[in-house]
């Protein structure tokens, strides 16, 4: 709302005439509310576009394509030592080297990287902002005191970013335009008191702004060189000419206007991808690959203080569909070394089609994740100490290996019918339920159970099972169900066979001759 | 003189030293609840951390009865005190379903039973080996359609890192192979009854027993 108002404010202001500049307390309609301190931290990377397409040493150029011919945009450091300088045709700088690897600009990549630094940015305030294609604003006033001041915080993003390798300009003014311009200018500038943001801004060359080159060549013609020169043109002449944005620009850079900035935020879901020059099929490789996208994944849930119980590998191929490989987990993890034993194990029995182009890691839906305490031991050795992993581990190993539907635990179900009495329980799913004694005691039932009642041939009215059966114990009616599909009404006995084996038979009371095992006492 | 005495009895305290009938170094064994059969067992139970084999010739002839007071014995380990994790039992391709409400009678703890169902014998030994390692399982019960000299060892070695008691059920034909369980127990059944023959004991003695489920 006050930004909207601001901004009609300012067309109010270009309706006057000429109102110098340079005189902020001739307006003094700018001085509304009194705004927090703010102190906007600009990182520009101006070589980003070389940095994004890898790193080393060797002579690279990255070549953009400028009226049909490949340009030179950037040489890295060996490529210009040997004379390859921005502009030159990408012909002319082979020719000067021919070792020179020539790579095109991949603005996606660029995207993607600039994206990953403002992740890795997020870690120093919760306000990083876009500005452009190359640089990144934040916002540093409330971190101060917890790096330990100013100088504390840039030398730790300094160090960092170069720790990354990326060549940054750093400057830091109470405005995120002064703060732009300034890195684009090369001032390696501190900036903290409005006050002083005139006089930093004043003897900046045009090229900071970033103005299309028609803007820049007229001011040139009219002899104006520097912001300084344009801060002392009469205001209504300089909107009239240039138009209103860049006279609302000049007055932003300096304070007078609110330069309200949306803050840029990481995606909830991790995803990262890795891509390779050629096709892989080294199976070591790419299970080192996958690490790497795994540590990114911990540090990405790690700053957030999230786990997640899912991760999604996708193996690209040139030619066939991706191969998709899900990890699931009981408990929420950001362990990078529990998911990697898991994928191990999985990656084992992984058929890959082709050879690998490139792998992506997909995060599934994050949990805060609640860290608990550990136990205290008094001297000795316990055994969870000896433990290699808990059982949701084991449970999760297992799984991995032979599927989820095959792990699983047990429990008794409050029902007479005996197929229905129990069911099966995921251990993935979080805590063993504990389940209560439902039977008496005097009941007798069998240890294995057949998963269906199976048919017994009988002779003379006894059943046959390896021989005739001799009842020991029965019967016990089970007549129950009657309002659904599964009733029964059956007579059920303990019968034993001449080898000794003892089973649980019933006879159906609709058929009376019909008899069939249900289990064996074991 | 003092010195070669204590080593003598050092090396004979060695469980790997088999010394005729004398059971009193064989460690303690865990009691299977059957007082004929804790009695021709060394260490008076079955013997832990270790693979125990039990031949049948088929199911349902009270191979698991055998087990049942042992394993709710695990199962029911109440070790909150020492802050100890109590005994899991994973179940390794059951032939059949073990049936709960059955299991609950015979004081097993439910909320601590794992079944696994491999698809084939690999997967098997492979999650065999991994629970009785974890150290988490007290028991591993293991169905195996096969289970080579090798196989045996690598179970054996896995109970005895994860301090745990693997149970291999396998049919009587291997009776003449040779093993590395520490104990093979043999089931025998017909009309009169079972009979359970001990073929190899570590540290104790073959024997056959009447009656004794």
């Amino acid at each position: 709302m006050s930004t909207a108002r601001n901004h009609r404010s300012n067309k109010g202001l270009l309706r006057q005439r000429s109102l110098p500049l340079a005189e902020p307390k001739a307006a003094p309609k700018f001085v509304t509310a009194p705004v927090p301190r703010r102190l906007w931290f600009c990182v520009y990377l101006p070589n980003l576009p070389l940095e994004a397409c890898g790193t080393g040493d060797e002579a690279r150029v990255v070549v953009e394509e400028q009226k049909g011919i490949h340009r030179v945009l950037l040489a890295s450091a060996a490529a210009e030592a040997a004379g390859v300088m921005p502009g030159q045709s990408a012909n002319a700088a082979l020719a000067l080297l021919p070792t020179l690897r020539v790579e095109e600009r991949n603005r996606l990549s660029e995207q993607q990287v600039l994206e990953h630094l403002a992740t890795w940015l997020e870690q120093f305030t919760s306000v990083v902002c876009f500005a452009g294609s190359n640089i990144l604003l934040l916002e540093i006033a409330g971190s101060l005191r917890l790096y330990g001041g100013l100088l504390c915080l840039r030398q730790q993003l300094a160090a960092g970013l170069e720790q990354q390798g990326f060549s940054a300009l750093l400057a830091i003014a109470p405005t995120p335009l002064a703060a732009t311009w300034l890195a684009r200018g090369r001032r390696r500038a501190c900036i903290r008191e409005p006050v002083n943001l005139g006089t930093a801004l004043r003897s900046l060359p045009l090229s900071c702004f970033d103005w299309p080159d028609t803007v820049c060549k007229s001011l040139v013609g009219m002899g104006i060189r520097s912001v300084g020169d344009c801060l002392r043109l009469p205001r209504d002449g300089f909107a009239r000419r240039f138009g209103p944005q860049r006279l609302i620009e000049l007055d932003r850079a300096l304070g007078r206007l609110p330069d309200p900035r949306t803050s840029w935020r990481a995606p909830e879901r991790f995803c990262a991808d890795h891509e390779m020059t050629e096709e892989q099929s080294d199976r070591e490789l790419l299970l080192a690959i996958c690490r790497e996208l795994l540590l990114s994944l911990e540090r990405f849930l790690l700053t957030r203080q999230l786990g997640t119980q899912r991760v999604l590998f996708s193996f690209f191929h040139l030619r066939s569909s991706a191969t998709q490989l899900t990890l699931g987990c009981a408990e929420s993890e950001r362990s990078a070394d529990h998911w990697f034993d898991l994928l191990r194990i999985r990656f084992e029995q992984l058929t890959l089609p082709e050879p690998v182009i490139a792998v992506r890691l997909r995060g599934g839906h994050s949990q805060a994740l609640c860290a608990e305490s550990g136990r205290l031991s008094f001297g000795g050795k316990t055994r969870e100490q000896k433990l290699r992993y808990s059982m949701a581990q084991l449970a999760e190993r297992l799984a991995a290996r032979v599927g989820n539907q095959s792990v699983s635990g047990v429990t008794t179900i409050a029902e007479h019918r005996p197929q229905l009495a129990w069911g099966w329980h995921s251990l993935l799913g979080g805590k063993a339920n504990t389940t209560t004694l439902l039977l008496r005691q005097s009941l007798q039932r069998p240890l294995w159970m057949l998963p269906e009642p199976a048919l017994l041939a009988a002779e003379d009215g006894y059943p046959l099972h390896r021989g005739r059966l001799t009842l020991l114990e029965g019967p016990e009616r089970l007549e129950t169900g009657w309002w659904d599909e599964d009733g029964i009404a059956r007579d059920y006995f303990m019968a034993v066979n001449p080898h000794g084996m003892r089973l649980w038979v019933f006879r159906n009371r609709s058929r009376e001759l019909t008899w069939y095992l249900h289990g064996f006492f074991g | 003189m003092q010195r070669d005495s204590t080593s003598l009895d050092k090396l004979l305290e060695n469980p790997r030293v088999w010394r005729g009938h004398n059971r009193a170094h064989a460690g303690t064994g865990l009691a299977s609840g059957y007082e004929a059969l804790d009695r021709h067992l060394p260490g008076g139970g079955w013997p832990q951390c270790a693979l125990t084999e039990i031949l049948v010739e088929q199911y349902g002839i009270g191979e698991l009865r055998l087990l049942m007071p042992a394993l709710a014995q695990l199962s029911a380990e109440d070790s909150s005190a020492d802050f100890l994790e109590p005994g899991w039992i994973a179940w390794v391709a059951p032939p059949f379903q073990p049936y709960p409400p059955a299991l609950q009678q015979w004081g097993i703890d439910l909320s601590r039973m794992l079944i696994v169902r491999p698809k084939n014998d690999n997967e098997m030994l492979w999650s065999a080996e991994q629970a009785l390692a974890s150290g988490t399982c007290a028991a591993v019960l293991l169905w195996p359609e096969a289970l080579d000299d090798q196989a045996g060892r690598r179970l054996q070695l896995a109970a005895e890192k994860g301090n745990s008691w693997a149970i291999a059920f396998r049919p009587a034909a291997v009776r003449g192979e040779a093993s590395a369980a520490a104990l093979r127990i043999e089931l025998q059944s017909s009309a009169a009854g079972t009979r359970l023959c001990i073929l190899k004991s570590r540290g104790g003695r073959p024997a056959v027993l009447h009656d004794v489920l």
